[in-house]
């Protein structure tokens, strides 16, 4: 479990992260163990020469003191006193019983018991023992002729101290090393991982559309390999999406010639109707209501090859939004005995917020997205009951982000669950029952989704307060509210045909 | 009545639309290639031609560039993709207009009215109109640039007589739509653009730069003097 979970915090670290990490533990873990090292023999050899030192010079005052002691009538305080010893070092005697100190604070007891009782009982011996927090070395030389002890006790004080500094300087340059082994780890990851982020680079363009992204294999021999097996499988994709996007479109081009001689030919039945029995007048009809249904059908197929072969194009116009909705309502009603459309039912309400608004639009694309908005609810919902054109957020000063044109149905709303089902191919979920004549061909909401995407829009549906379904559309305003001039490049390709057109999109 | 010359290789198209465009009171002639069409309008010109795209052998861009080199005769272009390159290649060719199949009759034959009635004179009021070195007669259906006569279609004419009539005035797209092509809300703008710049070509000193038939951002066109 514990194994477990700190793999997943490796694994979350990222790679990057955690070659750092290996390269500062592997830094820190050599400069410790070279540290540790020095240390500890730079320790023993001060010790052993400090002790030797020491040692030698108890020995030659032991010497003194034995000739001094044999002598009669001395003064033994006067004698240590006279004793040449190493700076930091004191005497202590033991004679006839007695004990001796050249210091107030180092006396018999200073003395380990242990030493004491060695070194009484006739051996030289030295050890170093704690005194007071001090660290002290004590060496002593029994001398039997006279019947005494010499004992020299030396504060390696000092020397603790140089031994502080020389750890304290270990460390800090275990720490440099830990860090700057960190800091090679990082450099050197981040230039291992440097074609990767090329390749990263390139994948994301692949999945957001670019298919004939590549990646540059350079002179490396193990990056050649992943660069061309990358490369092989972008060209793989990209030839199947294409193919199929081209048998879609190749599919719908070749219906439209016989669907032209079909189309011609009834139009020339329509314009003889007259001469018909009623019979064939209603089989007349029956042919041209499928005929206009199988002609969208080919016309929204080959307008989801263009989105799904990436080639679908915005040709953005600036137009006053409300005139837009306008037109567009207009364009979608059918066109009376007059030769003119018949005006709608329902109302398009403009909010007054809207207005001075300029919007960057596809106007073709737009007039589709609101027959297939008007159609659905023909269809499905017993027809619009309003068409409302706001902005977002609302009010009437500065700072729109974008506009909103919503129609409202007559149906029975869209439950939650299919909201976002309705917008695929050819769903029809729990509407399949409700098939009306003249049937939709099952891409308008998929294709409405498509056109408002291609915008950098969206679309959702709502609750109308009326109780039926609210279609809401979203299309940014680009510039903040539209000044009448437009920075001259639209938000999707360009078409490409010059000069002209290039500037007003 | 008007005579049209149909072109196109598929046999019951051909069939279909010259009964559909009988119907509508047209004398239809029709032949199944460009090669064939250039011969016949040598011999018997037509007053509007419709040139299917998408022709074995000389294709419809080839065969209306032949044809313009003899004629500022009417040309729409049917074309079974509404795809930008196509629409733009044959505008640039020559074509006045375009129909994307499968097209309804009623539909085309509002397009060849629209255009038959562009190729009578214009009405202006003004007998010349005049800007830089250009001299327009409206009513003669002529252009002059430094005296010399320029030959333009009759869509380029009706063009250049919007904007020569309403000089310092921006023209947006869908106006100049309505006016000289008979579009409504939603006609195609790239055919506006591509006049424009056919027009530019032949009374711009530096169509690259122009002078006169200015672009107004995010509005339309203009004619400056």
């Amino acid at each position: 479990m514990g194994a477990q979970s700190r793999t997943h915090l490796l694994h979350r670290l990222g790679l990057r992260a955690r070659v750092t990490a290996a390269f500062a533990v592997g830094a820190f873990a050599l400069s410790a163990v070279l540290a540790g090292i020095t240390y500890f023999t730079a320790r023993q050899s001060f010790l052993n020469e400090r002790q030797t030192a020491v040692q030698r010079q108890a020995f030659v005052n032991a010497s003194l003191v034995q000739d001094s002691l044999r002598s009669s009538g001395v003064q033994v305080n006067q004698l240590l006193e006279s004793v040449d010893t190493l700076p930091g070092s004191r005497s202590v005697l033991r004679w006839q019983g007695q004990w001796y100190a050249t210091s107030i604070s180092v006396g018999l007891n200073a003395i380990p018991a242990e030493e004491r009782a060695l070194v009484l009982g006739g051996k030289p011996a030295s050890q170093r023992f704690s005194l007071n927090g001090s660290i002290e070395l004590v060496v002593g030389v029994p001398l039997p002729a006279v019947h005494a002890d010499y004992f020299e006790v030396f504060s390696l004080q000092e020397l603790a101290g140089t031994l502080r500094a020389l750890a304290f300087a270990l460390g800090a340059a275990a720490l440099v090393t830990t860090v700057a082994g960190a800091a090679v780890g990082r450099w050197a990851s981040g230039r291992a991982l440097r074609p990767l982020v090329g390749i990263t680079d390139a994948a994301v363009a692949i999945a957001g559309g670019q298919l004939d992204t590549r990646v540059e294999a350079g002179q490396d021999a193990d990056l050649l390999k992943l660069a061309s097996a990358f490369n092989r499988m972008a060209a793989n994709l990209q030839a199947r999406i294409e193919r199929e996007a081209r048998f879609t479109s190749d599919v719908s081009h070749e219906l439209r010639s016989p669907l032209t001689t079909l189309s011609a030919s009834v139009g020339v039945l329509e314009g003889h109707r007259d001469e018909l029995d009623p019979r064939a007048q209603r089989a007349l009809s029956l042919l041209d209501g499928d005929l206009q249904r199988f002609k969208r059908m080919v016309d929204d197929l080959l307008e989801i090859s263009r989105f799904d072969a990436g080639s679908a194009e915005l040709s953005l116009d600036e137009v006053d939004p409300g005139e837009l909705v306008r037109q567009a309502v207009m364009a979608t009603s059918p066109i009376g005995e007059d030769g003119r459309r018949i005006e709608p039912v329902y109302p398009v309400e403009v909010a007054p917020g809207v207005d001075g608004l300029r919007l960057r639009v596809d106007k073709r694309r737009f007039e589709r997205i609101m027959a297939n908005l008007v159609d659905n609810a023909s269809l499905y919902a017993g027809g619009v009951t309003r068409v409302v054109v706001d902005r977002d957020p609302p009010g009437t000063a500065q700072g729109a982000n974008s506009i909103l044109v919503i129609v409202e149905d007559h149906g029975p709303g869209v439950p939650l669950a299919d909201r976002a089902d309705l917008f695929e191919r050819f769903y029809r979920g729990t509407r399949s029952g409700q098939r009306a004549s003249g049937d939709g061909t099952g891409l308008g909401l998929s294709l409405v989704a498509e056109h408002v995407n291609l915008h950098g829009g969206s679309v959702r549906i709502e609750d109308a307060a009326s109780g039926g379904a609210r279609f809401v559309v979203e299309l940014p305003l680009t510039d903040g509210g539209g000044s009448g001039s437009g920075d001259g490049s639209g938000g999707g390709g360009g078409s490409g045909s010059g000069d002209a057109q290039g500037v007003l999109r | 009545m008007s005579r049209i010359l149909v072109v196109e290789d598929d046999e019951r198209i051909r069939l279909s639309m010259r009964l559909a465009l009988e119907d509508e009171g047209y004398t239809v002639d029709d032949v199944a290639s460009g090669e064939d069409a250039v011969a016949h309008f040598a011999d018997d010109p037509s007053e509007l031609v419709l040139i299917d795209l998408m022709l074995p052998g000389m294709d419809g861009f080839e065969t209306c560039r032949a044809l313009r080199k003899q004629s500022t005769v009417p040309v729409i272009m049917v074309t079974a993709r509404s795809d930008t390159h196509d629409v733009v290649a044959g505008l640039e060719a020559g074509a006045d207009d375009y129909v994307t199949k499968p097209f309804v009759a009623k539909e085309l034959a509002a397009r060849i009215r629209a255009l038959l009635r562009r190729s009578r004179p214009t009405e202006t009021g003004a007998s010349v109109l005049t800007f830089g070195d250009v001299e327009i007669e409206p009513d003669a259906g002529v252009v002059r640039r430094g005296g010399e006569e320029v030959h333009c279609t009759r869509t380029e004419f009706r063009l250049l007589c919007e904007l020569a009539v309403n000089t310092g005035k921006v023209l947006s797209r869908e106006q100049l739509l309505e006016r000289v092509w008979g579009y409504d809300y939603f006609g195609d703008g790239r055919l506006v653009d591509v006049h424009v710049r056919r027009l530019r070509i032949k009374v711009e000193p530096d169509p690259g730069n122009p002078q006169f038939i200015l672009t107004v951002r995010g509005m339309g066109y203009k004619l400056a003097v």
